[in-house]
């Protein structure tokens, strides 16, 4: 059976199938052989090649967390998300930017007024969040196309907070 | 002895004292946001009370609310742990003038050397050596531009009434003075509720050796030796350690003693800690006393013994300090990683949102202060430290071992953690060698990026995502009768056959 992921926007798929005591794992041409005992609903202890490894996964809507052996990735179901190409630079190159909020938290100051010419890492706004004041920095050199917030602000990760458009 | 204690925090700090309560038979009241409704320490206490809104101002910095609730309750004292109020004299002064024991130094040596710029010149005409800078606040930028001109650029901008990082800017050069220092006040009024400001000379790369001492009542001082805490990332530290690699026995004696006298001088009484920065050649100049229990205190009580909570509760109740400077002694290496809800990848971005899943490290000289929990929502309100991990063993090499073992042994789901960050600085031969100063992290670790796991490895995450998949927990017509009943994989994975196309 083909599971199909997204890691870090690179699509990644896998076909897993059983064999007697243990799962088979083909990704691209090479195939890895793991014997799984289920801990839990979402732990996993997997033997490979007689080393033993840990798995927890928790997931988030369509995000799953999984932790392996000491590290940790964010694994997306399905196939890349249009979203992710037309988020951040790419939009850039095509003259304009939707400049987002990095983390939810509270605008302090919006630094720049729509119709403003700004350079490249030019402060747009600051942002607070656990009483830490983070500096929005511009990512192309262009002019303010529209502010959608002010000072006072409580914004969500991601919720847009002015558009740009690149110098042409 | 008291009978209950108020604890005026929050986090890991607070769930800290509440256990240090309890181990003391004092019953302990937890004050809470409304933010906080479902955190930890309000879960650990035995008494919970809502003290307001989510915003620290009207909450946690609350003086009114706070005092008022302790009041009503019965709360004899109140510990206010760290950061919030924890050095702020005002607050200090209302608990004395209402009766209840403020666990902390008295309002007077806090009002001092709380106010960083009356400490340094208090201390400079008691002959311990400062750094040069201002010995005032003013309210006129221009003033600020012309003192930053005598004492020569780089400077650095700091909050008179408190440390942490908070307000802090290091600047250099005039046109960055006017925004730094706005946003330097923004942030000390929003950390510690007031927006003072002073600058001193930027001394490049020191090691920051910071001294706990404890005072009693009765003018009887102690130091327990110190800590270095040169890993610092936006002057906040994230590493600790004892014993110093860069201390003497000759250099540890000078230092405990200046840092005795400190208090000394300032007339100071409870738990303290003289910060203090060494440059390359050895000097050491006073930094600043944290009237307050530290974020780093556990690496004491490893090396030392001492619970110093207990020992501030106890002093603060007017016992004796029972603790003699000649049976002190360190024994063996402890050393402390702060785990934040924050990206080391973009910049150490806070992070926020729910912990899906923790695992908390566990093993011989492992030490876990935690204030989260599977299933708890970050709030973005506060501080982002989640919880500190703290491990002591023989030496340090074995510690700087077990600490690396632990953080790969650490299981925190669903937001970004310093985690992975942290065991690169652990494994670094640089500080390994023990050749750490505050420069650390910009030298070795700008820009820095988690390196990809080896292709194996995400191969079997990508089975562990596919394994979750057929889990009964994502098949709710399954999961009633069977979920409890799970022992083997092929019950999951027994509905698709070999061979068999998706």
């Amino acid at each position: 059976m083909e599971y199909e992921f997204t890691v870090n926007g690179v699509p990644e798929t896998i076909a897993m199938e059983r064999k007697g005591e243990k799962i088979l794992v083909r990704r691209g041409d090479r195939t890895l052989e793991a014997e799984v005992r289920v801990i839990s609903s979402n732990a996993f202890s997997l033997l490979v090649g007689g080393r033993s490894c840990l798995a927890i996964v928790a997931r988030d809507k369509d995000k799953k967390y999984v932790w392996l052996s000491g590290r940790t990735c964010v694994i997306q179901s399905g196939k890349e998300d249009q979203r992710l190409t037309e988020r951040g630079d790419d939009r850039a190159l095509n003259g304009k930017s939707l400049v987002t909020a990095p983390m939810p938290g509270k605008v302090v100051k919006v630094n720049v007024a729509e119709g403003e010419a700004v350079r490249k890492n030019q402060t747009l706004a600051i942002v607070e969040a656990m009483k830490m004041e983070n500096e929005i920095k511009s990512p192309l050199e262009g002019f303010v196309k529209k502010i959608h917030v002010s000072a006072g602000d409580l914004v969500d990760s991601e919720k847009p907070l002015l558009e740009l458009e690149a110098k042409t | 002895m008291f009978k209950k204690i108020l604890i005026a925090n929050r986090g890991e700090i607070a769930c800290r004292i509440i256990r240090a309560c309890r181990e003391m038979g004092i019953v302990s009241l937890a004050v809470y946001s409304e933010a906080d409704r479902a955190a930890l320490h309000v879960q650990l206490a035995d008494e919970a009370d809502c003290i307001g809104p989510p915003a620290a101002a009207e909450s946690y910095l609350n003086m009114d609310r706070i005092i008022e609730t302790a009041r009503r309750s019965g709360a004899e004292a109140i510990h206010p742990g760290y950061g919030f109020l924890a050095e702020n004299p005002e607050f200090a002064r209302r608990c004395e003038s209402a009766g209840i024991v403020f666990i902390g130094p008295n309002s007077r040596a806090l009002e001092l050397v709380g106010d960083k710029v009356r400490a340094r010149q208090t201390m400079e005409k008691s002959g311990i050596p400062i750094i040069p800078g201002m010995k005032h606040v003013s309210s006129d930028l221009d003033e600020y531009a012309a003192e930053a001109r005598k004492i020569g650029y780089p400077v650095m901008i700091k909050a008179s009434a408190g440390g942490g990082g908070k307000g802090m800017r290091i600047i250099n050069s005039e046109d960055d003075l006017r925004p730094g220092l706005e946003a330097g006040r923004r942030e000390a009024k929003a950390a510690f509720g007031d927006k003072a400001v002073y600058l001193e000379k930027y001394i490049e790369d020191p090691r920051h050796v910071e001294f706990q001492v404890l005072a009693d009542n009765y003018g009887h001082i102690v130091h327990l030796f110190e800590r270095e805490c040169s890993i610092q990332r936006r002057h906040q530290k994230i590493v600790e350690e004892t014993p110093s690699q860069a201390l003497t026995p000759e250099l540890r004696r000078k230092m405990g003693e200046t840092a005795k006298k400190v208090l000394e001088v300032a007339g100071y009484n409870n738990a303290g800690t003289v910060e203090f920065l060494l440059d390359r050649d050895k000097t050491f100049y006073f930094l600043e006393v944290n009237a307050r229990l530290q974020v780093e205190h556990p690496v004491t009580e490893l090396t030392t013994g001492v619970d110093l909570v207990h020992q501030q509760i106890r002093v603060a109740a007017g016992e004796k300090l029972s603790l003699k400077q000649e049976d002190l002694a360190q024994r063996g290496h402890a050393v402390e990683c702060r785990i934040y809800a924050e990206d080391p990848g973009r910049n150490f971005l806070p992070s926020s949102g729910k912990i899906l899943f923790l695992r908390e490290p566990r093993g011989p000289g492992v030490r876990h202060d935690g204030g989260i929990y599977s299933g708890w929502e970050v709030p973005i309100y506060y501080d982002p430290i989640l919880a500190k991990l703290i491990v002591w063993a023989e030496t340090r090499d074995s510690a700087c071992a077990r600490m690396g073992a632990a953080l790969d042994d650490y299981v925190i789901l669903g937001i970004s953690t310093s985690i992975p960050f942290l065991k690169e600085v652990i494994a670094h031969p640089e500080f390994r060698a023990g050749n750490t100063n505050t420069g650390f992290i910009k030298k070795h670790f700008e820009n820095w990026r988690e390196k990809e796991g080896p292709d194996e490895w995400l191969t079997l995450a990508l089975a562990a995502a596919a394994l979750e998949d057929l889990s009964p927990s994502q098949k709710p017509a399954q999961a009633a009768g069977t979920a409890e009943a799970v022992a083997s994989p092929w019950q999951l994975l027994g509905r698709w056959r070999i061979g068999e196309k998706a």
